[in-house]
């Protein structure tokens, strides 16, 4: 706390001298958004393999798709951003993904 | 037989596509997604912006922004791609590192930059090669944005030239790689890593610490940015940690795959048919965007209306901004601005008139470069699978009270 204080007072000292004076002093916080997620099977999968890495919103703003996109999208992920995910993964997620942000269309 | 059906199908409802058809089917283009309201949420040094994702971040500005040329920080739209990004960076040890064929390998203070260096200023547009992606039907993967995946800013920095000549380029050095340093969930996936040819690197190309005065805002790359002007902001590395020269070009997802559009005239493909050869999509086409009147706007009958908004290309300039007020029947010039943020900036255009008819009026604005390229209508341009490079005149649909 005394050292955290130390450290602002040199900081604002610095400030009229410096030219390294940071806008932000400190860590930011990116703020925690809970998109509205559905529940169902294939939950955890999608928590496991893909909230991994992003969060639910990039799921629900490609808004409602064919099968064939959503398996496309998983694809994706494990070809080129390298998500560790076997055959049933794969499965699991895009059955998750069609059965609830689906468009009722396979292709 | 089904095959033709969906083609004559994908004509028709293209016709239509002006007037907002939503359930179309084939590779067709529309207004771009407009109705998206700011998020309750503000995020470290923003105002409330649209919101797509928290993690990792993704805010676009909203269109009532687009009446001036710069973009304030807070409002500036925010796109990163991987999970983990740097929550704190201290200034005092922040070091950047110039390496590979390089005569003396560097590392280079946020001070030495600021001081050691000549400081140079441009002003220029930083636009998503995905920005409107929301305009093409089928869903073109990625995120759905409306227009406002772009700003405008004073950036202000350090020549990436003058570093290159200090660190002295080898005989053989052909390409360079720049590093941020957002971090993936796992060690396997791809960095977000750029390579630029040396022969595109101009005196325009800055590393920059600064945005409209002030330090950049952590969410946009603080400390340090790539600058490259007329260029889409996936060449613009942001928190830049690595500059490394090379003679050879590596195989990069960021560069090989995404940011990608067909390698053709049109560079246009079908859904079902993606053209086998791409391109990378580097310099933006020209376009518009009206900052007001917004689709949320009531304007009184017969009171004089001024239309505001920006326009932009890759930095040949703009020579005119044309304005419809009835569906694009006529067409007349705005008035721009001086143009003294200089030719990558934003210029703003203003039009008057008086609505003459109640009810929905629509405005359309038309952008045309000095070379000569000029926005089409939305409908006309040609679909490709990332969506990218969007480009149609621009319109707003008001209510004349």
């Amino acid at each position: 706390m005394k050292g955290n204080m130390m450290k602002k007072l040199i900081l604002s000292a610095a400030l009229l001298a410096s030219p390294l004076f940071a806008q932000v002093n400190g860590k930011v916080e990116v703020p925690y958004v809970p998109f509205p997620v559905k529940m169902g099977k294939g939950f955890d999968a999608i928590q496991t393999h893909c909230l991994m890495c992003h969060s639910f919103g990039y799921i629900i703003n490609q808004g409602r798709q064919s099968k064939k996109f959503w398996h496309g999208k998983v694809i994706k992920m494990v070809e080129h951003f390298k998500a560790p995910m076997d055959e049933q993964a794969i499965k699991e997620t895009t059955d998750y993904l069609f059965e609830h942000y689906g468009n009722g269309k396979l292709k | 037989m089904k095959r033709r059906d969906f083609f004559k199908k994908a004509a028709t409802l293209a016709g239509a596509a002006t007037v907002g058809t939503s359930s179309v089917k084939a590779g067709i283009t529309q207004q771009p997604i407009d109705t998206r309201k700011v998020s309750p949420l503000a995020f470290p040094e923003k105002r409330p912006l649209i919101m797509y994702s928290d993690r990792p971040p993704l805010l676009e500005t909203p269109r009532d922004v687009f009446t001036s040329a710069l973009t304030p920080n807070d409002q500036f739209f925010v796109r990163w791609h991987m999970p983990d990004i740097p929550t704190h960076i201290d200034p005092d040890t922040f070091t950047i590192s110039v390496n590979g064929l390089v005569k003396k390998e560097m590392k280079i203070s946020l001070n030495d930059l600021k001081t050691k260096f000549e400081q140079v200023e441009v002003t220029a547009v930083l636009q998503c090669g995905g920005n409107s992606r929301s305009a093409f039907k089928p869903i073109a993967g990625g995120i759905q944005w409306g227009s406002g995946a772009m700003g405008c800013a004073t950036w202000k920095g350090v020549r990436l030239k003058d570093i290159l000549d200090q660190a002295g380029l080898k005989k053989d050095a052909a390409w360079i790689g720049f590093n941020g340093s957002e971090k993936a969930a796992y060690y396997e996936t791809p960095n977000f890593v750029r390579e630029l040819e040396l022969s595109e690197l101009d005196d325009h190309v800055i590393l920059a610490y600064q945005m409209n005065g002030e330090d950049l805002p952590y969410l946009n790359g603080y400390p340090l940015r790539l600058v490259i002007p007329g260029y889409y902001s996936d060449s613009w590395v942001k928190m830049l940690s690595n500059i490394t020269v090379t003679n050879e070009y590596k195989k990069l997802f960021f560069m090989d795959v995404a940011y990608r559009v067909p390698d053709n005239e049109t560079e246009s493909e079908t859904p079902e048919k993606k053209f086998p050869k791409t391109k990378p999509i580097k310099k933006m086409n020209v376009k518009s965007v009206i900052g007001y009147p917004t689709r949320d706007s009531v304007v009184s009958h017969k009171s004089h209306v001024v239309v505001r908004g920006v326009a932009w290309d890759d930095g040949h300039g703009i020579e005119d901004v044309m304005v419809s007020t009835d569906g694009g029947k006529t067409w007349t010039k705005a008035l721009l601005d001086d143009g003294k943020l200089g030719r990558y900036a934003y210029r703003t255009f203003r039009h008057t008139f008086k609505p003459s008819t109640l009810g929905k009026t629509t405005i359309m604005t038309k952008a045309i470069s000095k070379i000569g390229e000029e926005q089409p209508l939305a409908k006309d341009i040609k679909w490709n699978h990332g969506g990218y490079k969007y480009n149609g005149i621009d319109e707003v649909t008001v209510e004349v009270v």
